[in-house]
């Protein structure tokens, strides 16, 4: 079952979701973020701020408004 | 400046015998440099601490190598200057690479490590952080990866020194030719031919056969750390760590300083001395300018020593810590959004907190930072409104003589000035600010041993920086005014020393002394006897005066000498017309 694709900036939060497509900046992928890794946000911060996100349930990265709105997600298959 | 050279990256290029360290960031490289070559790196818990690289001697069956620290990447894509100066250390060759993995992030650790076997040269691969691993409930079978990456496999934890006479032994026996070498097939992901996408691919179903994870109860430091990033009671918890840092360094400071240091530099190293040059020396000009009263070896300790050098080892204290722990990375998401409305970004905050260290590493530092525009608005907030831990100490020991709330207002307006400036900077300089992207390391229980040795080097960097240049400008300064020459200085400066800033004509020397350090352009008024007023116009000129020579020399050498020179003409010119303001403005009250 295909899921509606969010973007990253405005998903719920401890949901796991996986990447579905992202902006072309190389570090995005070389901190481990490319299309189909799994991800949760972790905490989103007001005013601009940015996302928190646990990739793979094994690392934590932060994500700036600007970007994280750029990413697109689908929620990941429960099983 | 001493610890913050930049090296010639060519003659090292050139040198045979190379072995590279090489991993992602916070992996632990600068741990392996310092324990295999006895050199301190100073490292912290968070990416980018080496910007640039460190070598030094690793000595294996009698054989001298260049060990060297290349910058932490997490890819060999040229899309940093980390990974630019990893990728040319790869061309230059090499005899072997020791690629540190950090077990308890293996996936997109094997990206780097496979991507590494392009370049033909022997690696071994160390298996890092097996203890942190094993926490999250991560097991990863080393003699599998090893088969699978044909190459030597060593699990360590290095803060803990486990592992490394393996690793020792393996380089030894692979330098020697007696391990069996990979050979590259040429043309597999597993050989760095692929693309990005296969590499990737292949990481993953290496990870996939040599880990497996179990569950893991979060531990303490998980919890708290997760408590820290929500911005309830995130936020609160990093104001009161803020409000907790200057609390430690001006209250504890001011205990030391009272009833250790001054005790111990007036009564004994200062006679000690006394007793030296009254008998070597005649009575007369030269043993004056030695011993007396504004003596070279009375001034300099009492400065350095006793109204320094307390708030010096009390910021580094807490500060280390701060960096150990890995706290710093989580104030920069905290307050991006803050930053933001700025026109910078979370992650330059993390450089201009480095700033009330010391200025030169801050801004060496921030070549990390994405975009040229980042970094010009960094190093202008540190240049202008943030004082180094040496100046901040001199001025907690001039304002702590007046009322209680001439440090607070003090603390506030250096607060507003370094809004004001970041402000004004990020509308100036033409260009983009790259959003915030960082990895938050884990909430670490620094290594006491690596914490103390890291603090150690800080302080001997201090005193070396700081005793010897003090008492050059102290005899400058005697010179001067043995000579008379202080006499005409003051006469001429009068009209700005005294009618515009209000200050007495001596102080003219503060502003002299201030070019070498920053901490010299507030010492002398300590001498002065000065009125509140005049402490406090004192304290606002010196805040904003020009950074040190080795600070001007960095700006030089990063950017242009057009850029340092504009920078610090700027910084004089701002520094007096505030401090005259605020003179101005106060008179009228007084």
């Amino acid at each position: 079952m295909s899921s509606a694709v969010l973007s990253l900036y405005d998903v719920q939060t401890s949901v796991p979701f996986t990447v579905a497509s992202l902006p072309d900046i190389g570090l995005l992928g070389s901190l481990g973020l490319r299309v189909g890794t799994r991800i949760k946000v972790e905490n989103r911060y007001a005013l601009g701020g940015p996302v928190l996100l646990k990739v793979e349930d094994a690392f934590a990265v932060a994500i700036g408004k600007d970007i994280a709105t750029q990413i697109s997600v689908c929620e990941t298959a429960r099983g | 400046m001493s610890g913050y050279e930049i090296k010639p990256d060519e003659e090292v290029l050139k040198k045979p015998n190379k072995i590279l360290l090489i991993g992602n960031p916070n992996v632990g490289k600068s741990i392996f440099f310092t324990e295999l070559t006895g050199i301190h790196a100073i490292s912290s818990n968070y990416a980018g601490t080496t910007v640039n690289f460190m070598e030094g001697t690793l000595s294996l069956g009698g054989e001298d190598y260049t060990l060297i620290d290349v910058p932490g990447t997490y890819s060999l894509n040229p899309t940093s200057e980390a990974e630019t100066v990893a990728i040319r250390f790869l061309e230059s060759g090499g005899k072997a690479v020791i690629c540190v993995l950090d077990a308890s992030n293996l996936e997109r650790n094997l990206q780097l490590a496979l991507e590494l076997r392009r370049y033909k040269i022997p690696i071994v691969y160390t298996l890092n952080l097996v203890d942190v691993a094993k926490r999250q409930g991560v097991a990863v079978n080393a003699q599998l990866l090893a088969a699978e990456l044909s190459a030597p496999v060593v699990e360590t934890v290095a803060v803990k020194r486990v592992g490394l006479d393996a690793l020792r032994q393996t380089l030894e026996d692979m330098l020697e030719g007696s391990a069996p070498l990979h050979q590259p097939c040429g043309n597999c992901p597993g050989c760095g031919r692929g693309g990005a996408e296969e590499i990737w691919e292949s990481a993953k179903e290496i990870t996939a056969r040599v880990s497996s994870r179990g569950e893991a109860e979060p531990s303490f430091a998980d919890k708290l750390s997760e408590s820290m990033m929500r911005p309830m009671p995130g936020i609160p918890i990093a104001l009161l760590v803020i409000g907790l840092v200057i609390a430690v360094v001006v209250g504890l400071g001011e205990l030391l300083r009272g009833y250790l240091l001054e005790p111990l530099v007036d009564e004994v190293i200062v006679p000690f001395f006394r007793r030296i040059f009254t008998t070597v020396l005649p009575e007369g000009v030269v043993q004056d300018i030695m011993i007396g009263e504004f003596g070279v070896f009375v001034i300099s300790f009492e400065w350095i020593l006793a109204l320094i050098l307390p708030y010096v080892f009390l910021f580094y204290v807490v500060f280390t810590l701060l960096e150990d722990t890995g706290y710093l990375p989580r104030i920069s998401v905290l307050f991006d959004n803050v930053m933001r409305k700025l026109g910078v970004q979370g992650g330059s905050l993390m450089y201009m907190l480095m700033g009330y260290g010391c200025a030169a590493p801050a801004i060496i530092g921030s070549r990390a930072a994405t975009s040229r525009k980042e970094r010009i608005v960094i190093t202008a907030a540190i240049c202008f409104a943030v004082p180094c831990i040496s100046q901040s100490g001199a001025l907690i020991s001039l304002l702590a003589g007046y009322a209680w709330w001439m440090l607070p207002a003090m603390i506030l307006f250096s607060f507003a000035l370094f809004v004001a400036v970041t402000l004004v900077a990020g509308k100036l300089v033409k260009g983009q600010v790259d959003p915030l992207l960082i990895e938050v390391p884990n909430l670490l229980v620094p290594n006491p041993k690596s914490y103390f040795r890291k603090l150690l080097t800080r302080m001997k960097h201090f005193l070396k920086d700081a005793e010897v240049p003090m008492m050059i400008a102290i005899l400058i300064a005697a010179i001067l005014a043995e000579s008379g020459l202080l006499r005409l200085l003051a006469v001429h400066a009068q009209p700005l020393v005294s009618g515009w800033l209000g200050l007495p004509a001596d102080a003219v020397v503060a502003l002299i002394l201030g070019i070498v350090r920053r901490e010299m352009s507030v010492a002398p008024l300590l001498a002065l006897d000065l009125s509140a007023l005049q402490a406090f116009v004192g304290g606002v000129v010196s805040l904003m005066y020009l950074p040190c020579l080795s600070v001007f020399a960095i700006l030089a050498k990063e950017f242009h000498i057009r850029i340092a020179l504009a920078i610090t003409l700027s910084t004089i010119v701002l520094a007096l017309f505030t401090g005259g303001v605020i003179n101005q403005i106060g008179q009228l009250f007084a």
